[in-house]
């Protein structure tokens, strides 16, 4: 098995994240929406499974939301009965959704900002 | 395996995984395709001018993010492992420095 | 663009929607009682608002946008108000077809969707606030 690098894999799962975030922004904002379908990201492990952890900005100087592409956001199934509008947004479900991508984030940051703070102070001593 | 400081490779490291096992690279550029080092003075200078890339990808990423509007994380990203490079190019030099004065030091 | 910046677009657009879905609903309230001013005149005429999603290019997120602010159709209720100044010959006036409790029912759904999008506007610039945070305080 292949090391993996953590920061690259914590970059990765950040961007996730944050498409993740516009996902379900967009099904709180189009709650009300006439024949809005709710969208949801894959999930994470499809993701890894499907592209080995390697920075996908290779070039020096090549920035933007490139990479934020590699993430398909599909429309979920509805689960339980439709709308005669046929809006499929769950409200709790979109604040749930919420809830846990906050909580990873923080974990996400606080993983890195670590051991960034111990590379630093291993290499300074 | 975190960003592999100190591990100064004298032969390919063209691994699936670029970045894992490579000096002083962390979150910053991937390298291209690294050539194998012959000596240990060959294994230094792919070490810096790594570092002098780094931290000029850093620099241009700030540069964008200050100019408008550009993806929060790599510039973050890009930021730190500019400083990580930084730091250990300097540790690493101290080594160098000290190394060489204590040789110098030595009675013949 | 930034998808977490993406998010918060998004999200703003939905505070806008709620809002102005917020003023349509009060505009009803405030007139439920407004009569015509002739007689036998038509009352206020209760108006109704529909949304619709709009995808940015720039951003890649799923807007919403007002659709139409239309008027609703519905029969307006009759009372018996013989000396009021809209009543016709029998003493019928018509009455705006606007039913508070539909109103208030709304008004409070509107309130539940624009706490909502404030949540998420509020979650989004936290955790860019986080992101840029890992540069920091570092010796």
């Amino acid at each position: 098995m292949e090391p993996v690098n953590l920061f690259d894999l914590a970059t990765r799962q950040s961007q996730w994240l944050s498409v993740r975030q516009s996902s379900v922004a967009g099904n709180i904002a189009n709650a009300n929406t006439p024949g809005y379908t709710a969208t949801d990201v894959e999930p994470f492990e499809k993701v890894l499974d499907r592209t080995a952890v390697r920075l996908s900005a290779t070039q020096s100087g090549h920035l933007g939301g490139a990479t934020e592409a590699a993430f398909t956001v599909k429309p979920q199934e509805p689960t339980g009965p439709v709308m005669p509008s046929k809006n499929t947004v769950v409200m709790e479900n979109e604040l749930m959704k919420a809830g846990e991508i906050r909580r990873a984030f923080e974990l996400n940051t606080a993983v890195v900002k670590a051991f960034h703070t111990m590379l630093m102070t291993t290499v300074k001593s | 395996m975190i960003g592999g400081i100190g591990a100064v490779h004298l032969k390919s490291a063209n691994s699936g995984s670029e970045t894992s096992t490579d000096l002083l690279t962390g979150t910053g550029a991937a390298p291209t395709g690294t050539q194998v080092a012959s000596t240990f003075a060959e294994a230094l200078n792919q070490a810096a001018t790594k570092t002098v890339n780094t931290l000029q990808h850093a620099e241009q990423a700030s540069i964008q993010a200050l100019k408008g509007d550009v993806d929060t994380r790599q510039v973050v990203d890009a930021v730190m492992g500019a400083q990580q490079a930084l730091q250990t190019t300097i540790a690493i030099r101290d080594k160098i420095v000290s190394a060489y004065l204590e040789v110098s030091r030595m009675s013949i | 663009m930034d998808a977490l910046a993406a998010a918060l677009k998004v999200a703003a657009s939905g505070l806008g929607a709620q809002s102005e879905r917020m003023r349509v609903v009060s505009e009803n309230l405030a007139n439920a009682q407004s009569t015509g001013t002739t007689p036998g005149a038509n009352p206020y005429q209760r108006k109704t608002i529909s949304f619709v999603s709009e995808l940015d290019r720039a951003s890649g997120g799923s807007l919403v946008e007002i659709n139409s602010i239309a008027r609703d159709p519905a029969d307006f209720p009759v009372e018996f108000q013989p000396g009021n100044q809209a009543a016709d010959a029998k003493g019928y006036v018509k009455m705006p077809n606007v039913n508070v409790l539909i109103e208030m029912a709304d008004m409070t759904e509107a309130n539940r969707s624009y706490e909502a999008n404030l949540q998420v506007v509020k979650q989004a610039r936290d955790l860019i606030s986080m992101t840029i945070d890992l540069m920091r305080n570092q010796s």
